[in-house]
């Protein structure tokens, strides 16, 4: 049986395609969840990546899942991607401060080196904790970033990536919540971002 | 060391991908979402898909293509042509597009259009296209695939795309498009040191040195490849294989 990704639509932007169709395309069967009873029947949850800090939980709030999605966190296993990886954190300061969901330890701040932001393009991803989600990923595979946010005051760390030769957080694990978070975009990574969310699918 | 990304540039009259000369005498090549599937799986970083008659015509955006064009592929897709509000935007990014890219209506009727993308999907989701020709001393920005003129300055025109919002810069030469005779490094040069957003070069690559030359001269973030992966002079991880032996970081 094919497990069912309940896949969290938010921000104004609005766009779960190109996750939806990897997921899809990797054998899961995927349901949009815009509000709370919608997690009803899913099996695992994955927070996309679009929009901004501020609009993504100003939405969240709106729809009335913010409780059901904390709730939800234990139960099972969720994955944030870049955006949906940073709302996990306590807080937010993108355009002045705004709450997280506080589910994992940290928060969420500009990268503020020198660099162009935001970041886009390619990094390897350095990983300093055996885990299952980056199973068969070497230090070969490449991954593609696009974020104006890094994660601070985290000890909840998976890998670092660099952007040029400043090392940032790129993937958290909260392991009693089954919980994981990727700056990168698994779904636009090519075959190592594919075995990402593969290794999700499969947990 | 940043990685310079390397684009498959689609530019497309549907149903087809046509390699224009100088944007004009067009050839037909193929279908868009094969090639992009092809180029996805040589390794290309992003596929840049362009409707070069839609403005031209003013018809509709052929969404369906798009959707098709993303459908086969797991990297980035910018993709353009004929945009002229918001709502056109929007539906490219509900038809799998992450970044939409424009020129002619921006640069012809309403500015401000990319003020209002931006503030919408973000910075990182607009990209403007600009189609420059070589003057005394300067770039005029044209439209229309090279049709149209602006009287516009193309380094001042960058940066005030940048101002309002734009996150990505496409430079495309008029006098070096379908050449195959070398990028305009002076134009693309230009461009980066006097804006703060990515950058990609586009135009003109014949041969394998002229990418690492705009790589190394102009320092752009990325390059954007057509002319030669769809006459098969090469492809994209033979690119990537030079560039790495000649000390350029790219991602492979």
């Amino acid at each position: 049986m094919s497990p069912v990704i309940g896949l969290v639509n938010y921000g104004k932007a609005g766009n779960v395609f190109n996750v939806k169709k990897a997921l899809e395309f990797l054998g899961a069967k995927v349901k949009i969840v815009e509000k709370c009873g919608d997690f009803d029947g899913t099996d695992k949850i994955v927070l996309p990546g679009v929009g901004s800090f501020n609009d993504a939980m100003a939405e969240i709030e709106a729809d009335g899942i913010k409780e059901s999605l904390v709730e939800q966190a234990g139960k099972k296993h969720i994955l944030g991607i870049c955006l949906g990886m940073q709302i996990l954190t306590k807080a937010g300061f993108e355009f002045g401060e705004a709450k997280g969901l506080g589910i994992v330890d940290g928060e969420a701040r500009k990268i503020n080196v020198g660099y162009k932001i935001p970041h886009m393009g390619w990094s390897y991803v350095e990983i300093v904790k055996e885990n299952p989600i980056f199973k068969g990923v070497d230090e070969k595979d490449s991954f593609y970033f696009f974020h104006s946010l890094e994660i601070i005051k985290t000890d909840q760390i998976l890998g670092f990536s660099k952007y040029n030769d400043y090392r940032f957080v790129s993937a958290i694990q909260a392991e009693e919540k089954g919980l994981f978070g990727v700056q990168f975009h698994p779904e636009k990574s090519r075959k190592s971002g594919l075995k990402v969310l593969k290794n999700f699918i499969d947990l | 060391m940043k990685h310079v990304r390397i684009i498959a540039r689609l530019d497309v009259k549907p149903p087809y991908v046509v390699k224009p000369i100088h944007f004009e005498g067009l050839r037909k090549k193929g279908a868009p979402e094969e090639m992009a599937a092809e180029y996805y799986e040589q390794g290309a970083d992003e596929i840049c898909y362009i409707d070069i008659v839609a403005s031209l015509y003013r018809r509709e955006f052929l969404y369906q293509h798009v959707e098709k064009t993303a459908n086969s592929i797991f990297v980035p897709l910018c993709a353009g042509g004929g945009i002229k509000t918001v709502d056109d935007f929007s539906k490219l990014f509900h038809h799998g597009a992450d970044k939409g890219v424009i020129n002619t209506f921006a640069l012809q009727e309403d500015v401000e259009i990319i003020d209002k993308a931006a503030k919408i999907f973000g910075s990182q989701a607009i990209v403007v296209h600009i189609e420059a020709k070589k003057r005394d001393g300067w770039w005029e920005c044209f439209s229309d695939c090279g049709r149209v003129r602006s009287e516009k300055d193309a380094v001042k025109w960058a940066q005030e795309v940048e101002r309002r919002g734009a996150g990505e810069i496409l430079v495309s030469s008029l006098d070096t498009d379908g050449t195959e005779k070398g990028f305009d490094i002076d134009l693309i040069g230009q461009i980066v040191s006097k804006t703060n957003i990515p950058v990609v070069a586009a135009s003109g690559a014949g041969k394998l040195e002229d990418i690492r030359d705009v790589i190394v001269q102009a320092d752009p973030d990325a390059v954007a490849v057509g002319t030669m992966l769809h006459y098969q002079i090469t492809s994209i991880d033979k690119i990537k294989r030079y560039l790495k032996d000649n000390g350029v970081e790219v991602a492979i």
